[in-house]
């Protein structure tokens, strides 16, 4: 099989080469190899030295095909020298047979055709709720609340007037796409008994602070020794690009008392670290944090 | 696998023969010249010149002596493959469309035209002597076909027969003793655009335009398999050694410019012979290809496109190491 290169030469060799008339090709063969290198003119009138490379191959073939290997070109290829002719013989790119199993492809249609029937069906008995069995996702359920409230699943067949325009009301809530945090949910928030049983879950937040214009080689350990004078520190996050784990420029540190906290505050505002001016203020507004 | 691209024609690639060793591949193609080059290396050996209008179709005997080829320039050529001379040349009314050596290559087979106000006819012609006096000479027989024109043609066991395609999809085999029908099939829906045999001749595959290769049982014309695809089927063959059928087609060659190549489906595309089920695809084409052949032993195949490139593949250990599941 053949194998040409086309390589041109650099520019060095180009200029070197410049008026003369073109070097005479040569043909070496050299272990199994024939290296033919060749000058001519590109059409920039630009000498170029193409080294062609083949592999010598021997094959024992049958006669009638060792004497058809002897016959002489003809026709239009008459001219041509022994071996390929690089005008009409071209080594192509690396082709690779693609295998393909045509179960896979019928799996193929008729997943797309299950989406489309699915789609067909629209919302109506896809989905079933697992706390009210209704046709609606479990997260959206209107009973949702209750439940986590009173215990006990709401009877749909026991139902009165009342509890299903009820229904339909949260459902108007819920049913927006825009997310309504648990919180502020009109009546969830009124039945959420974690709301008052807990008052400590806001804790943490009251004595958070957030330090923001920080560099981005600060590492966790720097934060630390930042902080560590003001009192002990419950939790401490240093935001970091995930891909390069370098910091973000902020983070988050939980004193264990708001005291220190509001110290931190006072003493780092402002404060130049690492050839930046710090700022830090608590992680949430004040209006929220009480 | 990496192809040799053989750039020797200047149109489309019509046919794509192998001689029965295999180390000679003959190409005609809508320019004038068919050639002839070295399978292993790609090396063109000749071209043959002489016809003054579009190949159709190329034979070449067993002894790769001779090289036969059917013109749109009327005329049937026989040519020394040695030294690429014509020997014979037959004038004829129409374009020939398909010819073919008889297995001995005592006799030849050429399918005419129907166009300029002459019917298509079939004629059988003796090439054992085959010089300058050939165009003189009568055919053995001459068989006018009533109807659909041939649009391919093949031997069948031990000269007796002919098998041909017509352009409205019949397949016929005709007794080349009398002239007579012997039977007729139509099991597909549009022009045959070609028809090869297996190795062992007890077989042959048709490439219709009706989107599927149809596998044949030569004796009888009982369809034996069909391989479906979404597109015009220009050629198909039959490997020597394994249980696999190549599909050589694309778009039509007219509707390409507006077809991009992604969705043209230019790939030569395997199939099992038994199964009917694709199982690879080749890329490289720019167009439509137009006639596939296997090298007789089977390690090797060859394509030749609209887009006037023959492309010689050898395939990769991964091809013979590749099992059907079933």
């Amino acid at each position: 099989m053949p194998v040409a290169d086309d390589i041109k030469s650099s520019w060095a060799d180009e200029v070197e080469l410049e008026g003369g008339t073109l070097p005479p090709p040569t043909e070496v063969r050299e272990n199994g190899l024939k290296i033919v290198t060749e000058y001519k003119f590109n059409e920039d009138d630009k000498k170029v030295k193409i080294v062609r490379t083949y592999k010598i191959e021997k094959r024992i073939v049958s006669k009638s095909i060792a004497i058809r290997k002897t016959w002489s070109k003809f026709g239009e290829s008459i001219n041509d020298k022994p071996g390929p002719d690089p005008a009409t013989t071209i080594v192509g790119e690396d082709v690779y047979m693609q295998y393909v199993t045509s179960k896979e492809e019928d799996n193929k249609v008729e997943d797309e055709s299950g989406i489309d029937k699915l789609k067909a069906l629209g919302d109506k008995n896809v989905v079933k709720c697992r706390t009210c069995s209704g046709d609606h996702w479990t997260s959206k359920c209107p009973w949702k609340d209750t439940v986590l409230a009173g215990g006990k699943i709401p009877d749909l067949d026991k139902k009165g007037t009342a509890t299903p325009s009820s229904a339909t009301e949260v459902g108007k809530a819920t049913g927006t796409t825009k997310y309504v945090p648990p919180g502020m949910r009109g009546d969830g928030a009124g039945k959420r008994p974690d709301s008052t049983s807990m008052p400590g879950s806001r804790r943490d937040d009251t004595t958070a602070i957030r330090v923001s214009n920080l560099s981005e080689s600060t590492t966790e350990t720097d934060l630390e020794e930042l902080v560590k004078p003001f009192g002990p520190i419950q939790k401490l996050y240093l935001a970091k690009d995930k891909q390069t784990g370098q910091c973000k420029g902020f983070a988050y540190i939980h004193f264990k008392f708001r005291n220190d906290a509001a110290k931190a505050i006072a003493t780092l505002n402002g404060h130049g670290y690492d050839h930046l001016i710090l700022s830090v203020d608590w992680s949430k507004p004040p209006a929220h944090s009480n | 696998m990496k192809p040799l691209l053989l750039h020797g024609h200047e149109r489309a690639i019509t046919q794509i023969k192998y001689n029965r060793e295999g180390d000679l591949l003959f190409s005609s193609s809508k320019d004038n010249k068919p050639n002839v080059w070295y399978s292993l290396n790609g090396e063109r050996l000749g071209t043959f010149n002489g016809h003054q209008g579009a190949v159709w179709c190329i034979d070449v005997d067993w002894t790769t002596t001779r090289f036969l080829s059917g013109a749109g320039d009327n005329t049937l050529k026989i040519w020394d493959c040695e030294t690429g001379k014509p020997i014979g040349n037959i004038t004829t009314n129409s374009s020939v469309r398909a010819c073919n050596f008889s297995y001995s290559a005592n006799m030849a087979a050429y399918a005419t035209d129907k166009a300029m106000g002459h019917q298509c006819e079939i004629f059988i012609i003796d090439v054992r002597n085959a010089d300058d006096s050939i165009g003189q000479a009568d055919p053995i027989l001459r068989i006018p076909v009533n109807g659909s024109r041939v649009s391919s043609l093949l031997w069948g066991a031990l000269d007796e027969t002919l098998l041909t395609g017509h352009e409205n999809g019949e397949i016929t085999i005709w007794d080349l003793k009398t002239g007579k029908k012997l039977q007729t099939t139509k099991e597909h829906d549009n022009i045959i655009n070609d028809m090869q045999m297996s190795k062992d001749c007890t077989m042959f595959i048709t490439a219709s335009k009706d989107h599927t290769a149809k596998l044949f049982d030569s004796e009888n014309l009982m369809l034996l398999k069909t391989y479906k695809t979404e597109r015009p089927v220009n050629s198909a063959a039959v490997s020597p050694i394994l249980e696999h059928v190549v599909l050589g087609g694309g778009q039509d060659a007219m509707d390409v410019t507006t077809t991009s190549a992604r969705v043209g489906k230019f790939d030569s595309r395997f199939f099992h012979l038994v199964f009917e089920e694709e199982f690879g695809r080749v890329k490289g084409h720019f167009g439509p290809i137009n006639s596939v052949a296997f090298h007789p032993d089977g390690k090797s195949y060859s394509s030749g496109g609209e887009d006037g490139y023959v492309r010689i593949h050898t395939f990769d250990s991964s091809y013979f190491e590749y099992g059907f599941d079933y």
